[in-house]
C-alpha cells in the first residue's frame, strides 16, 4: 500500500558520454592511470609470448632433441611468466588507486550537491532512494574497478594479438579454428544488449526496497502500536519478490552465455584438430604448431569466460553511473544572483509585496499577501491551521521561491541576496525539532568552530536549558541518539531554542515551537524570548494567545489571505476574525475556578524562579 | 571432462599418424559432448543462480520480519541507515557467496581430482613437480584470508556508516539549510569518505594479489612440464602426445584455480556479511509476546498500574553490539512506584514537568517497553499475559511524534483496519475535526502525503494521527500530547466528542497527556508526575484545593490566560 515515488524515466545516454564525464574525475590521477595503461600491453605481450615459446620448444628443441636449447626456452618462458605477474600486479594496483581516489571525489561532490538541491526535490524523492544513490550505486562503480574491469582493454589487446599471431603462423589453420568466432560475437552482443535493460530494472527495484525500508524502520513505533507488522511484511515481501523476479531474467542470460562460450571453446579446438590432423599427416604443419594453437585457444577463451561476469559488473556500474550523474545534473533552483547582495549589517526590515505562492501548480497557499515589518518589531502570525503561516517562514528563507510578488529584506529583494547570507541572518525554530546524532554541544553549535563552550553555555542558560543539560550524565558531551530520541519532547524544544539563540540572527522565526512544552517551562522560555526579541525582528507563528498578546502587531491569516493587521486591542475592537477566534478560545474563562488564580500575583512567579535573570 | 581425454586421444592419433577417419570420429565425439555439456551446464548454472536468489529473498524476508519484532530501545540505538545497509548490501554479499561460490566449490575439487588422477597415471614424477606450486599457494592464501576477512568487515562497516550519515543529512536537510551548515555536513561526510576510501584501498591491496598469484601458479606448472617433461621426451621416456595431453590437463586446472582466487574474496565478503547479519539475528526482541490470546475478548477497559518501576535498557554507549543478553539498565530509574487505577470508561490525565516520565508511562501500556518491576493490568489481568496483537488491538494510541506514511490520507487513517470503508474513514476524520479540511484538498482523501507528512501543517498531522487511532474504535485511547499544535477551540471540539461517548456504551478509557489545563480539568482523575513519581492524584478541584505541584504547574497558565483577558 505504500506507493513511494515512482522512479523517473531515465533518458538513454550513450556510454561514451557518461565515460567522458567520469573521466573528469579520473583526470587528477592520470599519472597512475597512464601507468596502468602502459602495463596493459606489456602484460598482454607476456601472455602472448608463452604459447609461441611453447611452439618453439616443442618443434625446435624437443623435436630436435636439443636439451640445452630447451633450457633456454624454459628460461624465456619463466621470464614471460614473471613479466605477466609483475605487470598485471602493477596495473591492478594503479587502477585500484585511481578508482578509489576518483570515486571518493565523486561521492564528495554528490553529497555537496545534494545539500544544495531545492526543498521540492526532497519532497519528491524518498530518503531511501538518495541513500542508495550515494552508497550502493557508487559502490557498484567501485566494484567494477576492483573486479579488474579495466582489464577488459587488456583482454581486447590480447585477443586481437592472438588472432593476428595465429593467422601469421598458419593462415588456413587459423581460419578453421576461428570459424566459430562470428557466432560467438553475435551471442556476446545479444547478451550485452539484453542485460542493459534488465539491469536497469534490477536497480530500480532495489531502490524501491531501500525506500520502503527507510520509511518502515523509521516509523516502526507506529507499525508496532497498530499491530500492522503482517501487512507491512506482505508489502515488503512483494517488493522483495519483484526484485527477485527482475533477476531471474538476467540469470537466464548469464547462465546461457557461459555455457555457449564453453561449447564454442571445445568445438573450436575440435575443429582445429580435425583440420590440423590432416595437415600434420601431410607434413604441412608441425606438431608444435598444433600445441601452440591449443594454448592460444585456451588463452583466448579465458577472458571470454570472464566476459560475462565482467560485463554484468560493468553494466551495473554503467547504470549506476547514469543515475549518479542524473542526480548531479538535478538543477539547483534556488541560487544567488551574479552580483549578490551581501550587507555587513542587517536591520531586519521585512516587506511582503503582493506575494502569491503555491507548492503545486495553482493550489495557492498564499494569496496576495502584503505587509511590512519594521526592524526589531515583534509580529505574531495567527490563523487556523493550514492558513499559510508556516509557508510565510519558508518563503522568507527562500526554501521555495514565490511565484508572484516580492519579498524584501532591508529593502532588497531576497532573490538579490546571496542565499547563504540571507539565511545566516534568519534564525528558525521549527515545529519538528531535528537533532543530530552527536553530543549536545554540537547540536547547539551545529559544528560551528567560532562558538566557544562559554557561548554555548550562555545560549543554553538563556533558554533555561542548562539545568537539564547539566543533569545529563555527560552534560554537554552527552551523545544523542538518532533524532534525539533519548530526550523528552520538551528538552528537545529547549535545545532547538539554544541552537537558534547561539546563531544570533537578525530575524527570528518561531514556528509553533512553544506549544508542546509544559506551562512552567513555557514561562521560562517566554522570559528568555522576551530578552531575545528585544532588538530583533521576530515572527512568531503560534496558536496560543498568551504568546501572541505581547506582540507589537498581529497578522491574521485566513485561507492564504492576510485579513487583519493590528495590535491585540485594535483587533478586538474590530470585532472581526481575530475577535471571533479570541472569543472561542476563552469562553471557558468565565469559569469561577479561575478566580483562584487571582490570588497569586506575577511577582510571585519571578520570586520562585531565581534562574530568571533580571530583564 | 571427457573432452581433454578425447583431445589427448586425438593428438596422439595425429602424432602417430593414425588414419583420418579415426581421428574424425574422435572429433565428432568431442563436438557432441560439448553440445550436450552446454545445455546441461546452462541449466545447472541457472538453477544454482536461482537458488542463490531464492535464498537471498528468503533471508531478506526473514530478517525484516525479525526486525519488526524488535523493541523501540533497539531502534533508538541502531541507526536506520545501518540497518538498510545490512538488509541490502550485506545480503547481496551472502548471495554472491552462495551462487557463484557453490558452483565453484562443486566444480573445482572434481576437476582437481580427475585431472590429478589421470596425470598421476601418466607420469607420477612429472605430476608431482607440476603440481608442486599449488600447496605453497594454498598456504599463502590461508594466511592472507584472515587479513582479507578483517578488511572486508571494515569496508562493509564503512559503507554502513556512510549510509547512516547520508540518511541523517537528508532527513535533517531543512535544519542544515536554515542554519547554513552545509559546510559542516560536508566536513563530516568528508571524514567518513576518506576513511572509507582508505579501507577500500587496504582491501584491494590484498584482493589484487589473488588473480596474478593464481595465474602464476598454473603458469609455473606449465613451465615445469615444458622443461622437465620436454627433457624426458628428448630422452625418450615420454611420448610427445602424452606431453601435450599433460599440458591439456594442466589447462583444465588453470581456470578453476583462477576462479578459486576470486572465490576466496567472495567467500570472505560473504562471511563478513553473515557476521553482520548474524548480529541482527542474535538480538532478541525485548518484548516477548504473551502466551494468551484474548483477541476475541471484549474488555471493559479498566487499567491498573501496580507499583511500577521502570528504567531504560541500555547496552554500552549507544553502539550496536552483538550480544543482547546482558540487559543492563541505566542507573537512574525513569519511573518509580507508579500506583493508580483507572476504572473503565473514565478519563485520566497525566501531567507533569518536562522529563517527568509521562510519555514513558503511557508507552508501557501497549508494551512498547516492559516494566522493570511491578505490573500493569487491564481488567485485572497482567498485560504480559495477553498476546501483543490482542493487547494492541484494544489501544488506540496517538504518539507524540505524528508520524505518517507517504501514502494517501485514506491509507494513513485506515492504517489499523485496511478493510474499513470510506464512511468509517470519514467518521474517524470527523471525530478528529479534520474532515472538512481534507475535503478542501484538491484530491481529498486520495491526496498522497509527502514523506513523513511533509506538506501538511503540524495541526493537520496531529489530527490525522488522531483519526488513525480513533478509527478502530478501541476501548482504550492514549493521547500523548496529541493536540499541542491544535488551537484551543478545535481541541475542545475533539475532547468534547470523546467526552460525549462517555455516557454511551462506547465509553472509552482515555489516558491523556497534555500541558493545557483546558484539556485536563475535566478528567475524572489527574495523575501528577514529578521526577518519575506520582506526586499528587485527584480531580482538578481537589488538586487545586491542595495547592501543591498541580497548582504550581497550572497557575502560570491560568495567569497568562487571565492576563490575556485584560
Amino acid at each position: 500500500m505504500i506507493h513511494g515515488h515512482q522512479e523517473e524515466a531515465l533518458t538513454k545516454t550513450y556510454d561514451v558520454v557518461l565515460l567522458r564525464r567520469l573521466w573528469r574525475y579520473i583526470r587528477p590521477y592520470r599519472a597512475h592511470f597512464i601507468l596502468a595503461l602502459v602495463c596493459l600491453p606489456l602484460t598482454s605481450a607476456c601472455i602472448l609470448a608463452q604459447p609461441y615459446l611453447l611452439k618453439l620448444g616443442i618443434d625446435g628443441y624437443i623435436g630436435e632433441g636439443d636439451a640445452e636449447g630447451l633450457t633456454r626456452i624454459g628460461l624465456f618462458f619463466a621470464v614471460a611468466l614473471l613479466g605477466e605477474f609483475l605487470f598485471f600486479y602493477i596495473q591492478f594496483q594503479a587502477t585500484m588507486l585511481v578508482a578509489q581516489h576518483s570515486l571518493a571525489d565523486l561521492r564528495r561532490d554528490l553529497f555537496a550537491h545534494l545539500q544544495e538541491l531545492p526543498s521540492s526535490f526532497f519532497e519528491r524523492n524518498p530518503v531511501g532512494r538518495l541513500v542508495t544513490r550515494l552508497t550502493t550505486d557508487v559502490d557498484a562503480i567501485n566494484e567494477a574497478f576492483s573486479a579488474g574491469t579495466l582489464t577488459i582493454f587488456m583482454d581486447i589487446l590480447t585477443l586481437s594479438g592472438i588472432v593476428v599471431i595465429m593467422l601469421s603462423i598458419d593462415f588456413h589453420l587459423a581460419l578453421v579454428t576461428l570459424a566459430l568466432l562470428p557466432p560467438l560475437l553475435i551471442a556476446l552482443n545479444f547478451f550485452r544488449v539484453r542485460t542493459r535493460v534488465t539491469y536497469r530494472a534490477i536497480r530500480e527495484r532495489l531502490a524501491r526496497i531501500n525506500a520502503f525500508l527507510q520509511e518502515t524502520l523509521s516509523g516502526i513505533m507506529v507499525v508496532q502500536l497498530f499491530a500492522q507488522e503482517p501487512k507491512l511484511f506482505a508489502e515488503f515481501e512483494q517488493r522483495n519478490g519483484d526484485y527477485r523476479a527482475a533477476n531471474h531474467l538476467s540469470n537466464i542470460y548469464e547462465a546461457s552465455l557461459f555455457s555457449i562460450v564453453e561449447a564454442i571453446s571445445a568445438i573450436s579446438i575440435a575443429l582445429m584438430l580435425w583440420y590440423g590432423a590432416g595437415q600434420v599427416g601431410q607434413g604441412l604443419v608441425a606438431l608444435g604448431t598444433l600445441v601452440a594453437f591449443i594454448e592460444y585457444m585456451q588463452k583466448f577463451f579465458v577472458p571470454i569466460r570472464e566476459f560475462a561476469t565482467k560485463y554484468t559488473t560493468m553494466q551495473s556500474a554503467m547504470t549506476a553511473i547514469e543515475r549518479v550523474f542524473q542526480l548531479l545534473d538535478t538543477p539547483v533552483t534556488i541560487t544567488s544572483p551574479e552580483q549578490p547582495h551581501r550587507p555587513q549589517q542587517v536591520t531586519g526590515r521585512i516587506v511582503f509585496e503582493h506575494v502569491w505562492f503555491a507548492y503545486k501548480e495553482e493550489d495557492w497557499v498564499l494569496r496576495d499577501v502584503s505587509f511590512s515589518v519594521a526592524p526589531g518589531e515583534n509580529i505574531a502570525i495567527v490563523g487556523a491551521t493550514g492558513a499559510g503561516k508556516t509557508t510565510i517562514s519558508k518563503v522568507l528563507n527562500r526554501f521555495h521561491d514565490i511565484q508572484r510578488g516580492r519579498i524584501l529584506v532591508d529593502g532588497v529583494d531576497i532573490r538579490q541576496w546571496h542565499v547563504k547570507v540571507l539565511r545566516s541572518r534568519i534564525g528558525v525554530v521549527l515545529q519538528d525539532v531535528f537533532l543530530f546524532v552527536g553530543d549536545v554541544a554540537t547540536n547547539i553549535s551545529l559544528g560551528r568552530t567560532d562558538l566557544s563552550q562559554a557561548d554555548l553555555a550562555r545560549a543554553a542558560r538563556h533558554v533555561n536549558a542548562e539545568r537539564f543539560i547539566q543533569q545529563l550524565p555527560d552534560g554537554y558531551g552527552e551523545r544523542l541518539h538518532e533524532r534525539g530520541s533519548n530526550l523528552s519532547a520538551g528538552q528537545r524544544q529547549l535545545l532547538s531554542f539554544a541552537r537558534a539563540l547561539a546563531y544570533d540572527p537578525a530575524i527570528l522565526i518561531l514556528d509553533e515551537a512553544t506549544s508542546s512544552v509544559d506551562p512552567e517551562t513555557e514561562v521560562l522560555i517566554q522570559d528568555a524570548l522576551t530578552k531575545l526579541m528585544r532588538d530583533r525582528t521576530t515572527l512568531v507563528i503560534a496558536h496560543r494567545f498568551s504568546t501572541i498578546q505581547n506582540a507589537d502587531r498581529i497578522l491574521v491569516m485566513h485561507k492564504g489571505k492576510l485579513r487583519e493587521v493590528g495590535t491585540h486591542q485594535e483587533l478586538i475592537e474590530q470585532r472581526g476574525i481575530y475577535w471571533r477566534l479570541y472569543q472561542l478560545q476563552y469562553v471557558h474563562l468565565q469559569d469561577a475556578d479561575m478566580q483562584d488564580a487571582h490570588k497569586i500575583g506575577v511577582s510571585d512567579i519571578r520570586r520562585r524562579e531565581p534562574a530568571l535573570e533580571k530583564a | 571432462m571427457s573432452i581433454p581425454w578425447l583431445l589427448k586421444h586425438a593428438v596422439e592419433g595425429i602424432e602417430h599418424g593414425r588414419p583420418l577417419s579415426e581421428i574424425a570420429r574422435t572429433i565428432l565425439l568431442i563436438i557432441g559432448i560439448a553440445a550436450v555439456q552446454c545445455v546441461v551446464r546452462a541449466f545447472s548454472r541457472f538453477l544454482i543462480f536461482n537458488v542463490g536468489r531464492d535464498i537471498e529473498y528468503q533471508l531478506r524476508n526473514e530478517l525484516f520480519a525479525h526486525l519488526q519484532t524488535l523493541s523501540l530501545s533497539y531502534y533508538q540505538r541502531q541507526p536506520v541507515g545501518d540497518l538498510m545497509s545490512r538488509l541490502v548490501n550485506d545480503i547481496t554479499a551472502v548471495r554472491l557467496l552462495l551462487g557463484l561460490g557453490i558452483i565453484n566449490i562443486l566444480n573445482t575439487p572434481l576437476y582437481y581430482v580427475y585431472a590429478m588422477s589421470v596425470m598421476l597415471a601418466m607420469d607420477p614424477w612429472l605430476t608431482v613437480l607440476a603440481l608442486a606450486p599449488y600447496p605453497f599457494m594454498l598456504m599463502l592464501v590461508k594466511k592472507m584470508s584472515r587479513q582479507l576477512m578483517e578488511r572486508t568487515l571494515n569496508v562493509q562497516a564503512g559503507l554502513a556508516d556512510l549510509s547512516s550519515r547520508v540518511q541523517e543529512s537528508v532527513s535533517g536537510i531543512h535544519v542544515i539549510r536554515a542554519y547554513v551548515r552545509e559546510a559542516w555536513q560536508n566536513g563530516e561526510f568528508a571524514a567518513l569518505n576518506s576513511r572509507f576510501k582508505a579501507e577500500n584501498i587496504a582491501l584491494a591491496r590484498i584482493r589484487s594479489l589473488f588473480p596474478p598469484l593464481m595465474k602464476g601458479v598454473s603458469g609455473t606448472g606449465l613451465l615445469v612440464v615444458l622443461w622437465y617433461g620436454g627433457t624426458k621426451v628428448i630422452a625418450g621416456e615420454l611420448s610427445l602426445g602424452d606431453l601435450v595431453a599433460f599440458m591439456g590437463y594442466l589447462h583444465l586446472l588453470a581456470w578453476p584455480t583462477m576462479a578459486m582466487g576470486w572465490l576466496i574474496s567472495i567467500f570472505q565478503r560473504g562471511r563478513a556479511a553473515m557476521q553482520r547479519l548474524d548480529a541482527i539475528w542474535q538480538t532478541q526482541p525485548e518484548i516477548v509476546d504473551g502466551q494468551g490470546d484474548g483477541i476475541d475478548r471484549t474488555i471493559r477497559g479498566e487499567i491498573g498500574f501496580h507499583h511500577v518501576d521502570f528504567s531504560y535498557p541500555v547496552n554500552g554507549t549507544g553502539q550496536f553490539d552483538q550480544s543482547n543478553q546482558s540487559r543492563q539498565r541505566t542507573a537512574k530509574p525513569v519511573l518509580r512506584d507508579i500506583n493508580f487505577t483507572v476504572p473503565a470508561g473514565k478519563t485520566v490525565a497525566i501531567v507533569g514537568r518536562m522529563g517527568s516520565g509521562k510519555t514513558t508511562l503511557v508507552n508501557l501500556l501497549p508494551r512498547l517497553f516492559d516494566v522493570t518491576n511491578g505490573s500493569i493490568t487491564i481488567d485485572g489481568q497482567d498485560i504480559r499475559e495477553f498476546s501483543l496483537a490482542a493487547l494492541r488491538s484494544w489501544i488506540g494510541f496517538v504518539p507524540q511524534d505524528p508520524f505518517l506514511f507517504s501514502t494517501r490520507i485514506q491509507d494513513n487513517i485506515a492504517f489499523a483496519l485496511p478493510e474499513v470503508d470510506a464512511d468509517g474513514v470519514r467518521w474517524a476524520a470527523g471525530l478528529a475535526s479534520v474532515d472538512r479540511e481534507i475535503e478542501d484538498f484538491a484530491k481529498g482523501y486520495e491526496t498522497v502525503i509527502g514523506e513523513r507528512g511533509m506538506t501538511l501543517s503540524g495541526g493537520q498531522k496531529q489530527r490525522l494521527t488522531l483519526s488513525r487511532a480513533l478509527l478502530a474504535d478501541t476501548p482504550i485511547v492514549v493521547l500523548d500530547d496529541a493536540l499541542s499544535s491544535v488551537d484551543t477551540k478545535t481541541e475542545r471540539d475533539i475532547l468534547g466528542a470523546l467526552h460525549a461517548l462517555r455516557s454511551s456504551t462506547k465509553a472509552k478509557t482515555v489516558l491523556v497527556i497534555s500541558h493545557r489545563v483546558s484539556a485536563v480539568r475535566d478528567a475524572d482523575l489527574i495523575v501528577v508526575l514529578d521526577d518519575g513519581r506520582v506526586a499528587e492524584m485527584g480531580s482538578h478541584d481537589s488538586l487545586v484545593a491542595r495547592g501543591g505541584v498541580y497548582t504550581e504547574l497550572f497557575q502560570q497558565q491560568a495567569l497568562e490566560e487571565e492576563l490575556a483577558e485584560l
